[in-house]
């Protein structure tokens, strides 16, 4: 196996010659300054930032073709990057050279409303999408909650979740049909307008998630859902986080609901966010919160579905449950989990944002494990997330006083620890952020090594010379 | 609809004795109407203890007529003398319009006259006409947070009462003597007020928002309390008021008074500087009258900066100190 | 002691739009809530409830699904509530809406106090609390800001004004509009909510109040909208950059230039 690391450097020839593929307009060259916010996501310690040595932004698939053409003999890597909201620094360029933006390619190629199908070019923002097919009563589920910012992309490239993944799924669901464009500068259909097909392997499957790794993604075709009329949005307050997490699953199993989302938040997320907002309501009495949201068309049986839900909550112990269901109280409760990354960013930008993923039984011994390694490393650990699905992000934020040192010394140690405990419950290092290079080193403490050749021979086959966005998810060789 | 008393009015307001300016300004539209109107403009002042200075200064900015009632009860603004002192004015001289300042006073004064003289009211113009033939005050405000010009008649009622919005226009300027009537009455009784003040208390901060000619706001990019000194020192710097978003009071880094937009106050300053907001809709709807709009933020898609005349991006944690280094330094000069 | 809470449903601001040749807000498609303002009149009255026995009644003049916000407000936690929807009332004026408000109140009767928010996020005017105390007869004061102290016969309030606030005592009769500082409005519980259920709001029209159609709608609005248009955006911006060090320097040199230009200071 070929560890090609050793590659070509962007010269002022290449450059031109990228030029003459895009359009002098659509290159960023030479100046650092500008090159400078292409080399980080949104993982806020800037150790995961690498520079780009060319920045471009093509218009066609056609252009991206010529492209990885040239890039794969000239050996130059590529990284494709979307909006750059990403948590695993999927879109940071690792061994330099490209970074090939999709932001010029957004737009809606075509919206097929009787099949409930629409299919766009990847550097269309999710929200937009959404936004147009509000007026057709129509939506995209898959939707994750970076909120305004992400691109459709980016989106399958990293298979994103989020909130609504408990009754909607993640973004793979939604995904009929792919035109990409392999490493090698081959542009490939896959799969199209059919509900079924099984017609040779399931390679969009495979490009989903694969974090730009195989190919680039050029166009996208989506199924689409009817958009639900009606959403209620509980806030139940609970004495402790075990109460919290243990009614989780009896929402499901006891009321026979599939909730649209549940996020839970622990103590110190509540405490942190409510102070930041000033909030009113007594979260000085909660040791834990969950939003339960319900959706659907009819009102009548969202009302009756909030209220199985709520009254169950208070049957398992929630000392208050309280009920949005219009924008005003909707966003007032939203507001507080959307806000606990920003409370804690004040404290400290020392962060290590982890996305692990579990076995929703398992999340209240997640809980347990993450308060016990907070306090024999003396970190704060706010832990929040998508407690329907088993995805918790715990924040592990550093003592605002300690050193760099002192921070890089622990979080090594304490991420450790919290991988292997994660393994031990079945459970995985990612839900739905990626392993990018963030995660790499730690991969194969939840994947072992035969599964992790597999991943290097398909790696080999779509990109035999390892140009294509190189050095994520695992390292060709060992 | 041609009386001969039709003439226009503003309600002079005056704040612990001392003439407001908002009075000035409403010389200024008021002015504008009589000229095209061919008819008087008149002011009507309810207070105590205002110097014959003060009154003739009116007249020296260009009132043709002064009616001052002077009453210890028309001291500080309570709703029932004010407002009898007002009915009395309009029946005794049928004004064709009455202006008077959207201040708090303004705002709930003519509200409650308008119904008790049964007329109609528009609140918080920005612009205002008159139809020389008919005398109909075309009164121009902004609705729905500003996205939308409405401009409104009274076309069967008399008078035409408008509020206008304070510094929507400049002041009226005092170019030496003039000469114009002046009335001085102390009426006999006005309904005893059923409200009675207990106190004032002023506020700390030397200049508020509505008074100001320079405003600086801050939004949630300041991220927290502590760092709101970097803000304080501009504002003095600039001697301006300070104001901030919803979402910074929200926070209680800044009490209400400061709150500028839809749910909070609506500035016109001659400069709006802006500084970590983004420019929500609602905030918009509270400045956007602003003479010159100055906005400082780090995402070049900042919706402030498509209505601000210049933008600034990057980091305001080092241009502001920067920014008001310079000022400090350029004053010296 | 009883308390009157007018509610207005206001269409949500983020998604107005207007019809322009008309005049008039496009309210279809458009989410509907409680002006956010008179949630804090709901939570002032509230808090009054925490310090003295009194029967909170919301009125609203509306549509008949302004019944949302009625219902909204009781799980919130007020006693009870009245729609007053008529198709005659379609174009009232603040004149109009402050009579209509006032033919309400004064069906409901013995009202010690009547509270509004300071002004609705549609209309923007503020003239309907004053207006409606012009009816009665009693005093107002506007953009309250807190209760001090409150008793069967009357209560002192704070009032936020341009320089200060003012510290004021009304007896009761009153009508009161209050701002922001009043308090984060409590959220409705899931009790209110299922309560609400079983609550019968009563809808009240032109002849149950006994008003003559021509001095409510149109007929009876004082105003009328001559046009609407849109504004001419004059601005056109200068973006500058200080996002690099030698940037900085120059931009706010820049900057500091223009603003000591204006010679406001």
């Amino acid at each position: 196996m070929i560890n090609k690391t050793n590659y070509n450097p962007v010269t002022s020839q290449i450059a031109d010659m990228l030029a003459e593929i895009v359009g002098n307009k659509y290159v960023i060259f030479g100046d650092s300054h500008e090159l400078e916010q292409y080399s980080h996501d949104e993982i806020p310690d800037r150790n995961y930032a690498r520079m780009p040595e060319v920045v471009l932004r093509p218009g066609t698939t056609e252009e991206i073709a010529q492209i990885m053409t040239l890039a794969n003999r000239e050996l130059i890597p590529v990284t494709p990057r979307g909006a750059g909201s990403g948590l695993s620094g999927g879109a940071v360029p690792v061994h330099g050279g490209i970074v090939l933006l999709t932001d010029r390619m957004n737009s809606i190629i075509e919206f097929d409303k009787d099949n409930m199908m629409i299919t766009v070019e990847p550097g269309m923002i999710t929200n937009e999408i959404n936004e147009y097919l509000e007026e057709f009563g129509l939506f995209f589920a898959g939707y994750p909650m970076s909120g305004e910012t992400c691109y459709i992309g980016g989106n399958v490239a990293e298979n994103a979740g989020g909130g609504k993944a408990v009754k909607y799924g993640v973004t793979g669901r939604y995904i009929l049909g792919l035109e990409i464009v392999t490493p090698v500068g081959k542009v490939i259909r896959l799969g199209g307008k059919l509900i079924k097909d099984v017609a040779g392997y399931n390679l969009i499957g495979l490009i989903t998630g694969s974090e730009g790794t195989l190919a680039v993604i050029t166009k996208i075709t989506l199924k689409l859902m009817p958009l639900p009329k009606h959403q209620v949005d509980l806030l139940c307050l609970f004495n402790t986080s075990q109460d919290a997490i243990q009614t989780v699953p009896k929402i499901m199993t006891e009321c026979g609901i599939i909730p649209t989302a549940i996020e839970f938040m622990d103590r110190n997320a509540v405490q942190a966010a409510c102070q930041y907002l000033n909030e009113s309501i007594p979260y000085h009495q909660a040791g834990a919160m969950l939003i339960i949201t319900v959706d659907g068309s009819n009102s009548q049986q969202v009302e009756t579905e909030y209220e199985l839900i709520g009254k169950l909550c208070e049957k398992y112990g929630a000392i208050e449950v309280y009920v949005a269901d219009n924008p005003t109280t909707s966003e007032r409760i939203w507001k507080i989990r959307r806000n606990i990354g920003e409370a804690y960013n004040i404290i400290s930008k020392r962060q290590s944002n982890e996305d692990i993923a579990v076995p929703p039984a398992s999340i209240p011994q997640m809980v347990t494990i993450l308060g016990n390694l907070s306090q024999k490393y003396n970190v704060m650990i706010p832990c929040f997330g998508h407690a329907g699905d088993g995805n918790l992000h715990a924040r592990i934020v550093s003592d605002p006083q300690w050193s760099d040192e002192k921070w890089y010394q622990i979080l090594p140690q304490l991420l450790d620890e919290l991988y292997d405990e994660t393994a031990r419950l079945g459970g995985t290092i990612s839900g739905e952020h990626g392993i990018g290079h963030k995660r790499k080193g730690s991969l194969a403490k939840v994947a072992d090594s035969n599964y992790l050749d597999i991943l290097r021979s398909i790696k080999m086959a779509f990109d035999p010379n390892n140009i294509l966005n190189p050095g994520k998810i695992f390292d060709m060789k060992q | 609809m041609t009386a001969v008393n039709a003439d226009i009015w503003i309600l002079a307001e005056q704040s612990q004795g001392i003439i407001q300016r908002v009075t000035f300004e409403l010389i200024t539209r008021g002015l504008k109407l009589s000229a095209k109107r061919n008819c008087k403009l008149c002011v009507m002042l309810f207070g105590h203890g205002i110097s014959d200075q003060d009154l003739q200064d009116l007249i020296d900015r260009g009132a043709n007529k002064i009616v001052y009632l002077e009453h210890t009860d028309l001291k500080d603004f309570l709703i029932e003398p004010f407002s009898d002192a007002m009915c009395g004015i309009i029946s005794q001289y049928n004004p064709e319009v009455i202006l008077a300042g959207a201040t708090t006073t303004g705002r709930t004064l003519m509200p409650y006259v308008a119904i008790k003289v049964n007329t109609g009211l528009t609140a918080d113009c920005t612009s205002l006409d008159i139809e020389p033939e008919t005398g109909n005050l075309i009164q121009t405000r902004p609705a729905i947070g500003g996205n939308i010009m409405a401009s409104i008649l009274t076309p069967e009622h008399r008078p035409q009462m408008a509020t206008v919005r304070p510094r929507s226009t400049s002041s009226a300027e005092n170019n030496g003597p003039r000469i114009g009537e002046i009335i001085k009455t102390s009426p006999e009784k006005l309904t005893s007020s059923r409200l009675t003040l207990v106190k004032f208390s002023p506020f700390e901060d030397k200049i508020n928002i509505s008074d100001a000619d320079i405003v600086v706001t801050v939004g949630r990019g300041i991220k927290k309390k502590e760092n709101l000194s970097i803000i304080y020192d501009l504002a003095e710097t600039l001697n301006a008021a300070i104001g901030a978003t919803r979402e910074v009071v929200d926070r209680d880094w800044l009490s209400y008074s400061h709150q500028v937009g839809l749910s909070g106050h609506t500035i016109s300053p001659k400069l709006y500087i802006g500084i970590g907001l983004s420019g929500s809709i609602q905030h918009i709807a509270g400045m956007q009258t602003s003479e010159k709009i100055i906005a400082i933020n780090n995402d070049p898609d900042a919706q402030i900066f498509k209505l601000a005349d210049y933008g600034i991006v990057g980091d305001l944690f080092e241009i502001v100190p920067l920014l008001t280094q310079k000022l400090r330094d350029g004053a010296k000069l | 002691m009883r308390i009157i809470l007018p509610i207005k449903q206001v269409p949500e601001t983020r998604k107005v739009r207007m019809d322009e040749k008309t005049g008039t807000v496009i309210r279809e498609g458009v989410e509907s809530i409680i002006n956010p303002l008179d949630l804090y009149s709901i939570e002032f009255a509230l808090k009054i409830k925490e310090h003295i026995k009194c029967e909170i009644i919301g009125i609203s003049m509306g549509p008949e699904k302004a019944e949302v916000a009625l219902k909204e407000a009781i799980a919130m936690g007020i006693d009870s509530a009245r729609l007053i929807s008529d198709r005659a009332f379609a174009g009232s004026d603040t004149w109009a809406t402050s009579y209509v408000l006032y033919k309400a109140i004064q069906k409901i009767g013995n009202v010690d106090l009547v509270i509004c928010g300071e002004r609705a996020t549609d209309g923007d005017t503020g003239q309907v609390g004053p207006g409606i105390a012009a009816f009665m007869d009693i005093p107002v004061v506007t953009y309250v800001s807190s209760l001090n102290n409150i008793c069967p016969e009357y209560c002192t309030i704070d009032r936020t004004i341009e320089h200060g606030h003012e510290t004021l005592k009304t007896e009761f009769p009153a009508v009161l509009t209050v701002v922001k500082e009043i308090g984060e409005p409590r959220l409705p519980t899931l009790k209110g909510k299922i309560q609400v259920k079983n609550t019968v709001i009563p809808h009240w029209n032109l002849n149950d109040l006994g008003i003559e159609a021509n001095k409510v709608g149109l007929k009876g609005s004082p105003t009328r909208v001559m046009k609407i248009f849109r504004p001419q955006v004059t601005r056109e911006c200068k973006l500058l950059y200080a996002d690099d060090e030698p940037k900085m320097e120059s931009t706010v040199n820049r900057l500091a230039k223009s603003i000591r230009d204006m010679e406001l200071f």
